[in-house]
């Protein structure tokens, strides 16, 4: 068989290793770059993938898509362009189609690995060789004849997003910008332009009828029956679904979170479902839903969300660790999400799963925990700042603004609205710590502790004053703490106030009576764990030759 | 009015057409319908917003003032937040948005008598959303409610906004809380707030196949 072959060629790679190095010398770089001829094996495997790609061998494509193409880049251009468009336009008897493909794969990798990032030319190529793939599949008559792996189509979605965002960066950093640069940007303003990068994803997820297919699905229907002429092929089907996270994560990068969690209906984010079996695509999905319910103060629906998808990712690590590509942005998510789940818990604490709670308790989140705890503002921010999207103004400056950059504005002021709300909840974590130590406790008690803890009053303060205050403290404790948790139903966005957080209070004129979560000590987990001490002790026993 | 535009007003927010800057005019005029009549469309609102956010030359700080106030006006919902998330920091220093960011953030500490007090002073800010304070004390009654199980009659007039004896009877009439001499029963928060104990069941079998597991 041709894979077997291939396969075997690519391990051969060895005899080919002169090109795969840059010199070090950029005269000679350039040389190497104009006379680099395409190693036969990359030639075969473009005629291979291509014929593929017309036949429609959606496994075979896989195969390629996941494990050839890393590989032949990781051996031949890891710091180097695949070959040009012309060059494997020759090969391939310049299939329309498949050059498309190519080429979006061919920038991707640009995007990705080479140094200094991808040109202005080269990102408004990689747009127009969007509108040309995006023009193919949705300007057809009835449905194009084409096929392709889950995995490629949802990267796909994800890299055109990707690839807007890198663009509104990039476009407002006016400040290291030639004349030049500035002209070309000026009179190509339909270039990666919000509207038009929300009228695609908009048109894909019309096209496949996802959104109704979504919705007879989530009651229990078939969703083919509702699914019509497009959305009954997988290409579209899966096109329309992973749009619709890309619209996620597209409103999410502009501060729309009702927007973000509205596009989502009938998507239960932590259900298993004939549409969620791609990981990267599911764990994108609960990064940015838990984001936006955080940023809404709706903590408990935040916890819910990252914990499960946490819990997901532990279980299922092993499953990353092979596929390097992606296992980076895996990695980094991850780490995200448990910064964001760490100061969603010192906002609104709460039980979680012991195996989370295990994580957090590891040094650097922990430590940073605690620092958010004592009120530490700039932890906050720091945390907030590491783990939020990458925000962005739709907007761009005009070209003759003051040559600066623009691009951090969008997220400061993100930052300054979460903030906002932190320094609302200042007191809250004091007053819960009092609170913790009591059953019952009359107001002036607590506005007495209070009053002791600020030490700005040199001893001397006045007894009503400081009620007064703790009165404005515990209402915006309850205020806070009480908020709208999701149960049921197929939008996201619905729920009824629930008091969630473990520690709960009530007024009785003037005395507070508290409500503690108690929890017991778990025996499980530590009999799990000295099971396994014993019988590691028991195998080294039979091990012993006396 | 405000019933009748909500549905013209819907069709405009479905798909692409959200974004079309040729609906901004009647979607603020909606926007001033709402002021008007006490009316509420968040989803229209935002997307006001979102038309300012993306053609920031259209940008009107009277419309966004309103949308802020009405915002307000559905507390104890993080509306508010939603909104402040879809502008810039520059338009959030403008007058009057400044002034509104202000009241939001002692609204949203529960600093109520600083609220009343502000209110006072800039009575003209607030004056065009009809019902306006009294959507502010349905919020306070909210607090108010999650909150105490009884509460001193004067404390809760003050913060009610230092309302007279009859208003203070209507707003306690109209969520069926009790007057006792004194004070006012809310309600009996013994059966909603109580301790809970989260206790670990495990049963003899599961220990049991992990045990048959390690040999």
């Amino acid at each position: 068989m041709y894979t077997d072959d291939t396969q075997e060629g690519f391990d051969n790679y060895n005899s080919y290793d002169d090109y795969s190095a840059h010199t070090g010398d950029p005269t000679l770089d350039e040389y190497n770059r104009q006379h680099f001829k395409m190693p036969e094996l990359v030639k075969s495997f473009l005629v291979y993938f291509r014929n593929c790609v017309s036949e429609g061998l959606v496994f075979e494509l896989q195969t390629l898509y996941e494990q050839s193409w890393p590989k032949l880049t990781e051996d031949y251009f890891e710091k180097r362009p695949w070959p040009e468009e012309a060059e494997v336009a020759a090969l391939v008897d310049s299939d329309p189609v498949f050059m498309i493909l190519y080429k979006e794969l061919y920038y991707r990798h640009i995007y990705a690995k080479i140094q200094g990032g991808p040109t202005l030319e080269q990102r408004f190529n990689s747009f127009y060789n969007y509108c040309d793939l995006f023009n193919y599949i949705l300007s057809a008559e009835e449905p194009v004849p084409l096929e392709l792996p889950d995995l490629w189509l949802w990267e796909l979605i994800d890299e055109f997003v990707y690839q807007f965002q890198s663009f509104a960066q990039y476009r407002a950093r006016l400040q290291k910008k030639t004349p030049q640069d500035l002209k070309t940007l000026n009179s190509n303003n339909k270039v990666w332009n919000v509207l038009c990068v929300l009228n695609v994803l908009h048109s894909l997820v019309d096209k496949s009828n996802i959104r109704q297919q979504l919705e007879v699905y989530a009651s229990g229907g078939d969703p083919d029956s509702v699914s019509g002429e497009f959305g009954s092929h997988s290409l579209y089907k899966m096109l329309g679904y992973f749009s619709l996270v890309g619209l996620l994560r597209l409103h999410s990068l502009l501060g729309d979170y009702y927007q973000a969690i509205k596009v989502l209906e009938n998507i239960e984010v932590h259900k298993k479902s004939q549409y969620a079996h791609i990981p990267a695509c599911q764990i994108s999905t609960s990064y940015y839903v838990g984001f936006a319910y955080m940023m809404m103060r709706r903590y408990s629906d935040a916890i819910r969300t990252f914990s499960s998808i946490l819990l997901y990712i532990q279980r299922t690590k092993q499953l990353f660790a092979s596929k390097t590509y992606q296992h980076d942005q895996i990695n980094k998510q991850t780490d995200q999400m448990y910064h964001l789940l760490a100061i969603c818990l010192v906002l609104h604490p709460q039980c979680v799963d012991e195996s989370i709670q295990q994580t957090l308790r590891e040094k650097s989140y922990h430590e940073k925990m605690y620092k958010m705890q004592m009120g530490d503002l700039q932890e906050f921010e720091n945390s907030f700042v590491y783990a939020c999207p990458k925000f962005l103004s739709p907007c761009s400056p005009e070209i003759d603004c003051l040559p600066d950059d623009y691009s951090k504005e969008a997220i400061q002021h993100q930052t300054a609205v979460f903030m906002d709300e932190v320094a609302q909840q200042k007191m809250l974590p004091t007053i819960r710590s009092y609170l913790k130590l009591y059953t019952t406790l009359p107001l002036s008690k607590l506005a007495n502790f209070m009053a002791q803890n600020n030490r700005n009053n040199d001893g001397k303060w006045d007894l009503d004053k400081e009620t007064q205050n703790l009165m404005i403290h515990l209402l915006c404790f309850k205020h806070k703490m009480k908020n709208v948790v999701w149960s049921k139903g197929s939008s996201g966005l619905e729920g009824k106030f629930q008091s969630g957080s473990e520690l709960d209070f009530y007024i009785d004129n003037d005395m507070i009576h508290i409500a503690d979560t108690k929890v017991a000590h778990r025996y499980g987990d530590f009999f799990i764990r000295k099971i396994l001490k014993f019988e590691d002790l028991n195998r080294k026993l039979r091990m012993l030759k006396i | 009015m405000a019933e009748a535009m909500k549905q013209t007003v819907a069709t405009m927010l479905k798909g692409i057409e959200r974004y079309n800057p040729d609906n901004l005019p009647t979607l603020e005029r909606y926007v001033e319908i709402q002021s008007r009549e006490n009316a509420y469309d968040l989803e229209a609102n935002l997307a006001v917003l979102k038309l300012y956010q993306f053609n920031a030359h259209s940008f009107n700080a009277d419309i966004c003032g309103q949308i802020l106030l009405k915002a307000l006006t559905n507390l104890p919902h993080t509306d508010f937040i939603l909104c402040k998330c879809l502008m810039s920091e520059r338009q959030l220093q403008q007058e009057p948005i400044n002034q509104i960011i202000y009241l939001a953030d002692i609204l949203e500490q529960c600093d109520f008598l600083m609220f009343w007090t502000r209110i006072h002073s800039l009575p003209e800010l607030t004056q065009r959303i009809t019902g306006f304070l009294d959507s502010i004390r349905k919020f306070v009654c909210h607090v108010v409610g999650i909150t105490y199980q009884s509460i001193g009659r004067g404390k809760l007039a003050e913060l009610l906004g230092d309302v007279d004896d009859s208003t203070l009877k209507h707003w306690i009439k109209k969520y069926g809380w009790k007057e006792e001499s004194n004070l006012v029963f809310i309600a009996n928060q013994d059966e909603n707030i109580k301790t809970k104990n989260i206790n670990e069941k495990i049963d003899f079998e599961s220990v049991g196949a992990i045990m048959a597991s390690c040999r």
